[in-house]
């Protein structure tokens, strides 16, 4: 059997085992969130929002985090599998960022009686969204190449640097947007209730493995593409 | 709307924005996967000849 035959069975396996655990991972953070964790006494029913809202900003943040690493590795290496890393993992970025935007407000309107506020987190996590929405808009509209990779690369670190922002936003000014409950200076999720750290813990780990699993098929595309380029552009010179 | 309403809205654009954007993914993989394999065949009955 040729290497490269053995190493795409590879990772059929390995994209099947991924598949099966997200599956049941998610399985898992639907029982523990609709059955196992008690409703919130302050907020009620709405508050289960949350089990959806943070995975999701953890995600994006995680996805942002790769873009930020493989861009400046681009940029040293200058190898086209950094720029297919950070490309890959910026719209899995943006696809997440935009799921807390939404659910962000539907949690907010019955809690603080309105959709959005322009407070210090809100407007800072839809600057993040917007600066990666641009990223993705300018792959899309020029030409394959590295200058493309180059600049992208440049957005994709520029970027990143708006989320420590986002994370002490809370901290530093006053926002509608309430205090990390997670990581507080008293302990790690010392302001919540264990059963309802577990249930963030279960849904934040399917959300992980969901990233791997959406990087493996986006990553693969953009694989595709490149050897279908190769195949065109050698076709074309051998003519 | 009530609260159920709410949490019914939040899951509801969660799972639709993770199913579309795998099925978007899937297909374009389909379709790539169709054009190269097509390319390939080309190339070959073009070598054959």
């Amino acid at each position: 059997m040729s290497e490269e035959l053995e190493e795409k069975e590879e990772d059929s396996e390995i994209n099947w085992i991924l598949w099966g655990l997200t599956v049941l991972a998610f399985s898992a953070t639907v029982y523990a969130i609709f059955v196992y964790v008690p409703t919130e006494k302050q907020e009620g029913l709405v508050q289960r929002i949350m089990y959806y809202h943070i995975p999701s900003a953890w995600l994006s943040f995680f996805a942002f985090f790769i873009v930020f690493l493989s861009s400046i590795l681009y940029l040293w290496k200058r190898e086209r599998e950094w720029d297919i890393y950070a490309q890959s993992s910026a719209e899995i970025g943006v696809v997440f960022c935009s799921l807390v935007l939404i659910t962000g407000p539907i949690w907010a309107k019955p809690i603080w009686g309105t959709w959005w506020v322009w407070d210090a987190r809100l407007t800072s996590t839809l600057v993040l969204w917007l600066i990666y929405v641009a990223y993705i808009m300018l792959r899309l509209q020029s030409d394959a190449g590295s200058m493309r990779a180059r600049y992208s690369a440049v957005i994709g670190i520029a970027g990143f640097l708006n989320i420590p922002i986002i994370h002490f936003s809370v901290l530093w000014w006053r926002t509608f947007h309430p205090k990390p409950k997670m990581i507080t200076p008293e302990g790690f999720g010392a302001g919540m209730d264990d059963s309802m750290v577990m249930t963030l813990m279960i849904s934040l780990g399917a959300f992980t493995l969901l990233y791997f699993l959406l990087m493996g098929q986006r990553v693969r595309i953009e694989k595709m593409k490149d050897e279908i380029d190769q195949i065109k552009k050698e076709r074309f010179y051998s003519n | 709307m009530g609260q159920l309403g709410y949490l019914f809205a939040a899951n509801a654009f969660v799972w639709a924005g993770i199913l579309i954007y795998i099925v978007s993914l899937m297909k374009r993989n389909q379709a790539l996967r169709r054009d190269l394999e097509l390319l390939k065949e080309t190339l070959e009955k073009d070598s054959d000849r």
